[in-house]
């Protein structure tokens, strides 16, 4: 596992200054995000909001380390990821970051055991199989630790991607609409277990989502229009 | 992100998982044919050869054979043993022995307690037949049948032999060592050797033959190479078994040839079915490399992670690959029970490496540039999926994949120049093929277009055949590739299926069933004619009647052949001994001119062959082109020969090459009519006589009494029982080609099997039942097999004719059996194989299928 220096009490877990993504497409230049400015406290939850193609999963690839921007400055627990190459970022998020994706992002040929395992066997945890078990009980799926993927519901399947997310012990969690594939009752569910493992494991949690009644969970939420991010108040989300 | 060691536990746990995956159960099928062809088929030349090096030393007498008209000397002896040979002394020489008032000269053998190194001796005492590991024992003789007959003699009997009287211990059957007995056509008497000093025959000026049998092991006789060198400088005649093989041995040449260019194809295939899975199995683990990626692994990581699962998959199958190499062997043995000896060293390790190499160089040249598009991957593509990095150039593929395979061309064939040859004929057929294979495809999808449109019944054939036809050309670069690769495994298996009966074919052309079984030597010119009639009316068969003079070579150039030709031919036996001469004015039977020009009696004037001869009384002569490469002569030098007490030079005007297998009358040197009918002369010819007819046998003997009959039906038969069985061992090698192929199948169906799928899920999702979605992708199949049958019978036919030519030694023909054949048996296979393994698909909710595609 790649261990930089662990952020401080005072230095925001993700601090970015400026931040822009342009693409070229042809002699067009597109502008998706433009001079971003965003902090993100250990232990906070965030949640970005915006309408379909406003570029929440961009900012979501930017802030994870997994793009890189096209200007302005990013750092993550207190390392300018400017200063790294793609593998020093992959570097950094070993085993102290998670992810929620949309799609779930489960490897077909893997059961639920063995898609949890995967980041530990990346970085050198002692007992990965008995923590694995863990979480999956954790998440309400012990008795489906066999079970391929497209054995499980689409429920199933995203709070077996939670157990990943969390299996590590990250401390920053991003999600990228962890419940756009679910339907109302489940993906209420969903988000119960992934506030409740938020909770408990004190982590810091960013989500993009169009949903506002899951944005109302966060502590903050940022709301992403024409490429600008602007803070709301809670009371501001719509429901 | 992780150290060595936990990246090779990774490996191996996600490689255990994978199994599950339809791809990398193709690669392990493919790896595990590659290493069993290559294992099964080396293990098997390996002994093969070993086999034929025994065979050889048995027909020989040993494994180097030294002769000399003198003793040989103890401090050769003392040098031979020590390098760990033994030694077995022969005497070999013609001579005259009696029972009764009744005279024959012989072909005596003296042989000590040595003999045979090699096999065994059936001798028949009575009614038994004994098997015997030595010779004749003191006081005793063994002699040919024909003796028997002749002397009237049976077992127990005695022969004057020289001054001693020795008894008859039993009649040959076969000799232990028989070709030593072939060249000379007197009739076989075996004695001790201890009992020569009695019979008074070795005497001052005896035209006496002395033999050195040695036999070990090819180290000790490869230690002993200087000495074997300096003693042909000498004169000595020197048969080393590893370069003296015997007369079966363009046949099993043959065969091993084949057997090397089966195991390349089975090795080619299964490279083809290792790119084609290879780049499913990368497809599929791209949305795993993405997430490795955003979960911390470094770009070494994960090529370090997939190239170990891999390797580890490649070891797997080596492993049971070189097990079923090692049983196949096993088999391959036990077909050729007969051939090969028993007491055989287990088989060595250099073929199970060979094979692991192999494994492990097909994985790197077929999946290596594949493989590393994983590298690119960017962790952003578990939030945006269409970000795949871009395949691998195809020519990048092809290149490495043909280095490669061009490397193990060389590696197995030993000759790079038929590597390069190939490699680059391959890859200029790879070039044709793609353009055909386009041209084919959009040929078949506007036929198909043209089909009635619409007929209301979704039973309609038609129906499902224009709609396959759409979705071939829809998908027509996924389409070239399968094609390509289907063409691939029909045309390795369709050629070496071909080869094969060729092959055998060529073997029967070689011995058919009116082959000579019998030699008739010792026809005078006066009986001659009456010969003639007599075999026109017995013998099934017979060769022309040659007339043969002897004559031994005394000059080259007019200086003497020992000055002039190479050293290591000073020993030769047409240097050491009287050749047969003949004359004809046709290029015989079974001969081919290779230089130079036939004589002819136009060419001169109308005096008649003689006029051949010019001023200085020197005849042109046809030169045997082994020989005259042995000894370094060319077309324009001169020969001088001393036939009798009489001298006739000839010039070289022209090399034939011709098959010593025959079975028919060969002879060095050709004279054209006019020249050597002056001198004392008789014919010979070669005849077949049905077992049954062997009566006719005493009536030639009867009424010929002069002519000589020899009886080569046992050596026949034994090569007729060498080439059964190679032929066995050949059919078995051809099944595991055709494995091979089945796996490219396997393998490029299952890497299309997601496309289908989800053009499966749309099909259903508009209405389309079972019924017509089997139809539909049946006739995708079909047309898939028939345009891959075709392709594949034009390379197959081309690439026959090349090898045929350069490789086999065979006159190239047309098969047009191919033409059907291939494409009934493309459409058969690939219906069969691509119907079963979309039989899930069709199972499959729409939903599932059409998911698959981004998911799997």
């Amino acid at each position: 596992m790649s261990n930089s220096s662990h952020a401080n009490a005072n230095t925001p877990i993700l601090h970015a200054e400026g931040l822009s993504k342009e693409v070229v497409s042809g002699e067009r230049r597109l502008i998706i995000l433009q001079a971003l400015d965003i902090e993100v406290q250990a232990g906070e939850s965030v949640a970005i909001l915006g309408q379909s193609g406003a570029g929440k999963s961009t900012l979501l690839g930017l802030l994870a380390g997994l793009d890189a921007p096209s200007g302005g400055r990013l750092a993550m627990f207190g390392q300018s990821l400017g200063d790294l190459d793609e593998d020093g970022r992959a570097g950094l998020r070993a085993g102290r970051v998670g992810f929620v994706f949309q799609n779930f992002q489960l490897l077909p040929t893997l059961t639920a055991l063995e898609n949890v395992l995967m980041p530990l066997e990346l970085t050198a945890v002692r007992d990965a199989d008995r923590l694995a078990r863990r979480w999956l009980e954790r998440v309400g799926l012990g008795e489906r630790l066999d079970h391929l993927p497209k054995q499980l519901s689409g429920g199933e399947q995203q709070r077996v991607a939670l157990a990943r997310a969390f299996v590590t012990g990250a401390e920053l969690v991003f999600a990228d609409e962890p419940t756009g594939n679910l339907d109302p009752v489940t993906g209420e569910r969903i988000i119960d277990t992934l506030f409740e493992l938020n909770h408990e494991a004190g982590t810091t949690l960013v989500l993009v989502t169009h949903d506002h009644a899951l944005a109302r969970r966060c502590d903050r939420c940022l709301q992403l229009t024409d490429g600008h991010l602007v803070e709301m108040m809670r009371d501001e989300v719509g429901a | 992100m992780t150290g060595s060691a936990r990246l090779w536990g990774l490996s191996w746990r996600g490689l255990k998982r994978d199994m599950r995956a339809g791809d990398v159960r193709a690669l392990f099928l493919a790896l595990a044919l590659a290493v069993a062809a290559s294992t099964m088929i080396g293990f098997f030349l390996d002994r093969l050869d070993r086999g034929l090096t025994r065979q050889a030393g048995q027909l020989l007498g040993g494994d180097v054979v030294l002769e000399q008209s003198r003793p040989f000397d103890a401090a050769l002896r003392e040098t031979l043993e020590s390098a760990g040979l033994t030694l077995s002394d022969q005497v070999d020489m013609v001579s005259m022995v009696s029972q009764d008032d009744a005279f024959q000269s012989v072909s005596l053998k003296a042989v000590d307690d040595a003999y045979p190194h090699y096999g065994v001796s059936r001798i028949a005492r009575g009614d038994e037949v004994a098997e015997v590991a030595s010779g004749p024992a003191r006081g005793d003789v063994w002699i040919a049948p024909r003796l028997a007959m002749l002397l009237d003699a049976g077992v127990g009997d005695s022969l004057r032999v020289g001054s001693a009287e020795l008894r008859v211990d039993g009649v040959i059957e076969r000799e232990a060592d028989p070709s030593a007995g072939f060249g000379n056509f007197n009739p076989r008497l075996m004695m001790h050797v201890d009992d020569l000093p009695a019979t008074g025959l070795v005497q001052e000026g005896s035209r006496i033959e002395y033999e050195l049998l040695a036999a070990g092991s090819a180290e000790a006789v490869a230690s002993v190479a200087p000495v074997l060198a300096r003693l042909r400088g000498e004169g000595v005649e020197v048969q080393d078994v590893r370069e003296d093989r015997p007369r079966l041995g363009s046949a099993l040449e043959r065969a091993d040839r084949y057997l090397s260019l089966a195991g390349l194809a089975a090795v080619l295939l299964a490279g083809v079915a290792v790119a084609m899975a290879t780049r499913r199995y990368v497809e599929r683990h791209l949305d795993t490399a993405a997430l490795l990626r955003c979960f911390g692994a470094s770009q070494r990581d994960l090529v370090g992670l997939f190239a170990l699962q891999l390797l580890w998959l490649a070891l797997a199958a080596s492993l049971v690959g070189a097990l079923v190499g090692l049983a196949g062997q096993a088999l391959l043995l036990a077909l050729l029970g007969a051939v090969m000896p028993i007491d055989l060293p287990p088989p060595g390790l250099l073929p199970l490496g060979m094979g692991i190499f192999t494994a492990l160089a097909v994985l790197a040249g077929f999946a290596g540039p594949t493989l590393l598009r994983l590298r690119r991957v960017s962790a952003l593509k578990v939030l945006r999926r269409e970000l795949d990095p871009l395949p691998a150039s195809a020519w990048i593929v092809v290149v490495m994949a043909a280095a490669v395979f061009g490397g193990l061309l060389w590696l197995y064939s030993g000759d790079g120049l038929l590597a390069l040859g190939l490699l680059l004929g391959g890859m200029i057929a790879l070039v044709v093929l793609w353009g055909l294979g386009s041209v084919l495809l959009r040929l078949l999808a506007r036929l198909c277009r043209r089909l009635p449109h619409e007929t209301g019944s979704p039973d309609n054939p038609w129906r499902a055949l224009r709609m396959g036809g759409q979705q071939l050309a829809r998908r027509h670069n996924a389409s070239l590739g399968q094609l390509l690769a289907f063409a691939a495994a029909l045309f390795a298996m369709a050629m070496i299926a071909l080869v094969r009966g060729d092959l055998l074919n060529a073997w029967q052309a070689q011995l058919p069933e009116d082959t000579p079984n019998h030699f008739a030597i010792n026809i005078q010119p006066g009986e001659r004619d009456a010969f003639e009639a007599a075999l026109n009316e017995t013998a099934d068969a017979h060769s022309a009647l040659y007339p043969m003079v002897r004559g031994r070579i005394t000059a080259i150039e007019g200086q003497s052949p020992q000055d002039v030709v190479p050293q290591e031919a000073r020993g030769d036996n047409a240097l050491r001994r009287e050749l047969n001469l003949t004359w004809s004015d046709e290029v015989p039977t079974g001969n081919r001119l290779v230089a130079g020009e036939w004589f002819t009696a136009s060419s001169t004037d109308s005096s008649g062959w003689m006029s051949a001869v010019d001023a200085r009384k020197v005849a042109p002569i046809s030169l045997e082109s082994g020989l005259a490469e042995r000894l370094g002569l060319g077309v324009g030098d001169t020969l001088t020969f001393s036939v009798g007490s009489e001298t006739v030079k000839g010039r070289i005007t022209s090399l034939r090459d011709l098959d010593w297998d025959s079975f028919r009358p060969n002879f060095y040197v050709i004279f054209p009519p006019g020249v050597l009918e002056e001198f004392g002369h008789s014919y010979i010819t070669a005849f077949h006589l049905d077992t049954a007819e062997r009566g006719v046998l005493l009536g030639l003997v009867e009424d010929f009494p002069a002519v000589t009959l020899l009886d080569v039906e046992s050596i026949l038969s034994r090569v007729r029982e060498v080439l059964d069985q190679v032929t066995r061992a050949v059919e078995l090698v051809l099944v595991l080609v055709l494995l091979a192929g089945i796996s490219v199948l396997y393998a490029a169906l299952v890497a299309s099997m997601p496309v289908r799928a989800h053009e499966a899920g749309l099909l259903r999702v508009f209405g389309a039942g079972n019924r017509l979605l089997a139809r539909v992708q049946g006739a995708e199949f079909a047309l898939l097999g028939l345009a891959s049958g075709l392709l594949a019978a034009l390379l197959a036919e081309l690439a026959a004719a090349g090898i045929y030519l350069t490789w086999l030694d065979l006159a190239p023909r047309w098969h047009l059996g191919l033409w059907l054949g291939l494409p009934l048996v493309g459409i058969l296979l690939v219906g069969v194989i691509g119907q079963l393994l979309s039989r899930g698909l069709r199972r499959q909710a729409p939903m599932a299928s059409l998911g698959l595609l981004g998911e799997t």
